[in-house]
């Protein structure tokens, strides 16, 4: 399976595994450059897990293992035990959100740039530039920019969530990783964080693990649905979402998961 | 009927026997305190706190082993703290579950090595093979090794309760470890960096033993003035006055003596409690 510019991950023949206990087995699927891709399925299917293969987050677990080919942009990120790809420097090219937001116990402008200042990734002369860039990029800009010296668990969860997307944007990745970002926020956040992922994907890889199945269908171009341990069906949106192949996903839609 | 009072009976005695127990441990520290204070309180003028001791112990005060007390601790603080940084970022950040289960059986084990043996130890290998003599080095080095449990034991516990989200929010920036561990664990363990510390100086302002063998000497010294000089302490003080001295006035600085140590332990323990309980309120 050869590499071209507008893919950004090809997944071949993956298998997951925590121990000996697999999570998901003979994986294979492509994610364009640009564009949202959602992956769904029920709870415990390996949504995040998979997510999480992207960015080789699960490699602090000390039993997982993976095998198979996860490419990305030609190079595979698991090849010659590990040993041979620099991790640290693919998860800066891949930014994550998570579930709840995460910020460190320092004020709002410090989180933004908390991962540009340790990488040095910009002279400093222009962090206040990036930080205000960033900010309005989220749409958070308004709401802050007379507070940025304030702790940043002062804002809202909402307002959280976008400073935590901020400070992942500060460090200009290509890939944007969200697990099931609006999971913990009101319907208000959510649509502001919906339609920023939506801005986002017009310039980056973005990659969403979401429950809201209605969600998935108004954001992404391509879904990707799991269930017992494997992918049942990948595709557009449309066709999983009008006319699925697959009964056990038509059940999962129609509300009747397996 | 009868079950019920005989329950409500035995749950009555249960909670005044562990009340007991309570009791007598608060008052064990009261009555110490207590004791301390009736005897030692008198002396603890600015005249005894500031002068060398003289004639075996009736005359003067006990500047002297105040400051090589703090010296040997402050010593063996600056000593053990990177050594035990170290050994705690290693083992919660390199090594796998297993090394690092058996790596914390080493230091539990190393915490339970009779103080006598750290004595003898310092005393051949600093002592004698290494050349510091007798000397604050000597002393300091051996006290190092002694609290180096307890501080890798509290670094250990600042790191392993910060909460997860942290550390995988730094990994998914594309921090390295080295970066994490800058960025991330040592600034958000700094509590049990300091609180450590502050227990391992109540640890080693308290020890005798090991500093017999190593470092200290009773009387012809002041501060010292190069590394192989000793200090003498008010642990040492104590032990020889209480021990040999006749005269009424040395005997009332033995308890003086003994405050004056008893104060140091409780203000560096004090320390260790606040700044424990402050981290918590802030969690």
């Amino acid at each position: 399976m050869g590499h071209s510019s507008d893919t950004a991950f090809v997944l071949k023949d993956v298998s997951l595994f925590f121990g000996s206990v697999p999570i998901l087995t003979d994986v294979n699927f492509a994610i364009r450059s640009t564009g949202i891709t959602s992956i769904i399925g029920p709870s415990g299917s390996g949504k995040s897990t998979l997510l999480r293969t992207l960015n080789r987050l699960n490699d602090h677990h000390p039993t997982f293992r993976c095998t198979g080919s996860v490419r990305y942009r030609g190079t595979d990120i698991y090849a010659n035990g590990n040993g041979s790809v620099d991790v640290a420097r693919l998860r800066q090219d891949i930014g994550m959100l998570f579930q709840k937001p995460c910020l460190f116990p320092t004020s709002i402008y410090e989180n933004v740039l908390f991962g540009l200042k340790r990488l040095k990734l910009r002279p400093r002369s222009e962090f206040p530039g990036i930080v205000e860039t960033t900010l309005r990029a989220v749409f958070l800009w308004d709401e802050v920019k007379d507070r940025m010296k304030h702790p940043a668990n002062e804002l809202s969860q909402g307002q959280q969530q976008r400073l935590s997307l901020a400070r992942a944007l500060a460090c200009e990745p290509e890939v944007l990783l969200l697990d099931e970002p609006t999971a913990s926020l009101d319907p208000k956040s959510t649509q502001a964080i919906e339609s920023l992922i939506r801005e986002l994907g017009n310039r980056l890889t973005v990659i969403l693990v979401t429950h809201r199945l209605e969600q998935a269908k108004r954001l992404s171009e391509t879904v990707i649905f799991l269930s017992d341990g494997c992918v049942c069906e990948w595709g557009g949106v449309d066709d999983i979402f009008t006319c699925p192949s697959k009964e056990i996903t038509q059940q999962y839609l129609a509300g009747h998961p397996p | 009927m009868i079950t019920r009072r005989r329950r409500k009976l035995v749950g009555v005695l249960l909670r005044t026997l562990v009340g007991s127990m309570t009791v007598i441990s608060v008052m064990a520290l009261v009555c110490i305190v207590v004791v301390m204070v009736t005897k030692g309180g008198a002396m603890l003028t600015w005249e005894f706190l500031s002068q060398p001791s003289r004639a075996f112990g009736a005359e003067g005060g006990i500047r002297s082993q105040i400051a090589g007390t703090l010296i040997l601790a402050m010593g063996a603080g600056l000593l053990s703290l990177p050594i035990a940084l170290g050994t705690a970022l290693y083992q919660s950040e390199y090594l796998t579950p297993q090394l690092k289960s058996v790596a914390m059986r080493f230091v539990y084990a190393l915490n339970g090595v009779p103080t006598i043996l750290f004595g003898l130890f310092g005393y051949l290998v600093f002592g004698l093979y290494l050349g510091f003599g007798i000397s604050w080095v000597s002393g300091a080095l051996i006290l190092a090794m002694m609290i180096l449990p307890t501080l890798v034991v509290s670094i250990r516990e600042a790191i392993d309760a910060i909460p997860h989200q942290y550390r995988e929010a730094g990994l998914a920036l594309g921090m390295s470890t080295a970066q994490l561990i800058r960025a991330v664990i040592v600034p958000q363990s700094v509590h049990g960096i300091i609180t450590g510390l502050l227990l391992g100086l109540v640890r080693a302002t308290g020890e005798t033993a090991a500093i017999v063998f190593t470092a200290t000497t009773f009387s012809g010294v002041d501060f010292p003035r190069s590394l192989d000089e000793p200090v003498t302490t008010l642990q040492t003080h104590i032990l020889l006055l209480s021990q040999e001295a006749v005269h009424p006035s040395a005997t009332d600085a033995v308890w003086g003596a003994a405050l004056m140590l008893m104060i140091l332990v409780l203000c560096f323990s004090m320390g260790a409690l606040m700044v424990r309980s402050r981290f918590r309120v802030e969690v």
